[in-house]
């Protein structure tokens, strides 16, 4: 017999899962992502580097700044070019603007609603507006961090190979800086709300980020350091998913706020660092459930780490100046850490154009772990409660995922 | 009123802009109910005055929420390039199959998907709102004004035309950059120049009297080569309503 889920809610894209049982008893289940191909690596094969970071852009409207950070990262790794410390810090304000943006959006508008028994968070609005309110505020200014860096809350053009289109001015920082104080309170005020959070979702027990707190140079994981990802993760198509599956060393494995605190805790700002201290038995654990626990310890992070930023930069003052780039031959890989997990660009680039590409992102990554996690809550349920219930809590632990289906669909073969 | 949002094969960019109007969501609800939003709720309605859809038909499943969408919507909205044009994953001019084949490694289509095209392409739709991402004002003002009965205004000018209402720096002339403006319908109020750099053509070609040969002898005049221009063409619109 297999129950089929109806499609995932409050998550982005279109996905569902199929519970397998046989003789009574949970032999399988599979995620299948029925949103359509995208094919956005064949789109970018023999188009000029320079337009490719704002195409790649599309993939996700939720985490385009991330792409095309990524995808500027690749290039300038497979075209020799070095940026100065100022474009560094301002790409990592706006990827920090995406963070906030990114999961104030899933615990407020996504999350919130299951810890109040709302179906949304509109109708959640109706008994706690302060709440949601809050959430959009967070949000809201995550977006205008998006405009300033990225040139638009969403698919803006702005980030590009050597600089920027246009660069934020003094007020606009000051700006930063003042609101990222005055909303830290907010955040803080959230940590209390998401750490009442269950145990579900069963416990991951590999763990992978970048080796920097939103970049980096090559992956880290709870068993070894720095590697790159085609030495250990291997890529794998399913006949039931657009997406693909990832395994590292054969083995599931966690991408995301969970496993960037797990094996990063020593980046974080003070506050938030006290935070994870206090919560580091329970986050220690592994229960995927506290992937949501660890997006709001970040939201404190983010808010912090952005006032820094703007700090530092006001401080030290910087010159407008973007590195010019010459097309030529070379292959790059960018890492960055979107909001939930790792993400991967992989180019290799001829006479300035892109002749082979590859994008891994955090919802494929974790594609695997999601069908182990949902495994263990339907042998957990299966029998022991009403099928609606089961069927609740399976929705619940795919969100805790924080599943970004758009993402995940458009694989090139390496 | 009751509004439904239904989102086909796309980045979520199109649903997420909606939640993006903050505030101003309050003022729409005013208005509307929303009965069926899966990127917000887990509800699911019935009939709606009004739908919005996003993305592009690219699987089996895409086109029967589709079909659905338009039997059960009174004003139905094509939301965004990926509906009314087919935007970026509509753009690799392959055969299905050598698609699937190199994404997926075999020519079998057991999820049934389908050559991504427009929503436009299946249905007919009461109102067309281009844009990668659509302007959310240009929604905001849509819904209000059909909720008063009002037929929404559609923009009918270039990008060129916002870009020296604010003043910006023509990119093409003064920068040589490849600005594709003067052949895109306006609306987002020229964003990308504001950055300095030249408009990709997000929100489709403007209808009516253009001239994209001229853009193209100005740009290939500027150094950049035919395949170049063409690619840059129909990145957002290989389709056209």
């Amino acid at each position: 017999m297999i129950i089929e889920t109806r499609e995932f809610t409050r998550v982005e894209g279109n996905g569902k899962a199929e519970i397998v049982i046989e003789g009574n008893e949970v032999k399988d289940v599979r995620v299948k992502i029925v949103e359509g191909p995208r094919f956005f690596e064949l789109l970018t094969l023999g188009r000029d580097f320079w337009d490719v970071p704002d195409l790649e852009a599309r993939i996700c409207a939720i985490c385009y700044l991330s792409h095309s950070v990524a995808s500027v990262l690749a290039i300038e790794r497979a075209l020799g070019v070095e940026v100065p410390e100022e474009t560094r810090l301002l790409r990592e304000l706006g990827l920090i603007g995406e963070l906030i943006e990114s999961h104030s959006l899933h615990l407020y508008l996504l999350v919130a609603p299951d810890l109040f028994g709302y179906p949304d968070a509109i109708r959640l609005a109706t008994k706690h507006g302060e709440l949601v309110k809050e959430g959009i505020a967070l949000k809201a200014f995550g977006n205008r961090i998006r405009d300033l860096i990225g040139g638009r809350e969403i698919h803006g053009i702005n980030v590009k190979p050597g600089g920027f289109g246009r660069w934020p001015g003094r007020e606009e920082l000051e700006a930063i800086e003042w609101e990222a104080k005055a909303l830290l309170t907010v955040a803080k005020r959230a940590v209390r709300l998401f750490s009442g959070i269950g145990e579900y979702g069963g416990r991951a027990e590999l763990f992978v980020a970048t080796d920097g707190y939103l970049t980096g140079d090559s992956l880290i994981s709870n068993v070894e350091r720095n590697f790159q990802y085609f030495e250990r993760i291997e890529e794998r198509p399913l006949v039931y998913s657009f997406a693909k599956q990832s395994l590292y060393s054969g083995k599931p494995f966690l991408v995301g706020s969970l496993a960037r605190l797990l094996l990063k805790a020593e980046s974080l700002t003070p506050t938030a660092k006290r935070l994870f201290e206090e919560n580091r038995e329970r986050l220690e654990a592994g229960w995927v459930s506290y992937n949501n626990l660890a997006q709001v310890i970040e939201l404190v992070y983010a808010l912090e780490r952005a006032g820094e930023i703007a700090k530092t930069l006001l401080d030290k003052g910087f010159e407008p100046e973007n590195v010019p780039v010459e097309a030529g031959d070379g292959e790059g890989i960018g890492y960055v850490e979107a909001p939930r997990g790792v993400l991967v660009h992989h180019y290799r680039i001829a006479d300035g154009k892109i002749e082979y590409s590859n994008i891994i992102t955090p919802t494929a990554f974790n594609h695997a772990m999601m069908e182990g996690a949902l495994l263990w809550e339907a042998r957990n349920l299966y029998g022991n409660a009403p099928e609606d219930e089961l069927l609740r809590r399976l929705e619940e632990t795919v969100r805790a995922f924080d599943p970004c289906i758009s993402c995940s669909v458009h694989f090139v073969r390496g | 009123m009751k509004l439904g949002v239904f989102e086909l094969t796309d980045c979520g960019g199109c649903a997420l802009n909606f939640l993006f109007l903050y505030e101003r969501l309050f003022d729409v609800l005013e208005f509307y109910e929303i009965e069926e939003f899966h990127m917000a709720t887990r509800l699911e309605g019935r009939h709606f005055d009004v739908g919005l859809v996003t993305g592009t038909v690219s699987s089996h499943r895409d086109l029967e929420v589709l079909r659905e969408a338009r039997n059960r919507s009174d004003y139905l909205i094509a939301l965004g390039t990926c509906a009314t044009h087919g935007c970026l994953q509509a753009s690799v001019e392959l055969p299905l199959k050598e698609k699937l084949k190199a994404v997926y490694g075999d020519e079998g289509n057991p999820m049934r998907a389908l050559d991504p095209k427009p929503v436009v392409e299946y249905v007919t739709v009461d109102l067309a709102i281009p844009g990668c991402p659509y302007d959310k004002n240009e929604l905001f003002q849509a819904l209000i004004d059909i909720a008063k009965g009002i037929e929404p205004v559609r923009p009918d000018y270039p990008v060129c035309l916002e870009c020296k209402l604010n003043e910006y720096e023509c990119v093409l002339v003064k920068k040589g950059l490849p600005c594709l403006g003067p052949i895109t319908l306006g609306g987002c109020n020229a964003v990308c120049p504001r950055s300095g750099l030249g408009c990709i053509g997000c929100r489709g070609p403007l209808p009516g009297e253009v001239n994209p040969a001229g853009e193209f002898e100005v740009l290939k005049g500027l150094g950049y080569d035919e395949e170049y221009i063409m690619r840059k063409f129909k990145t957002f619109a290989r389709w056209e309503p």
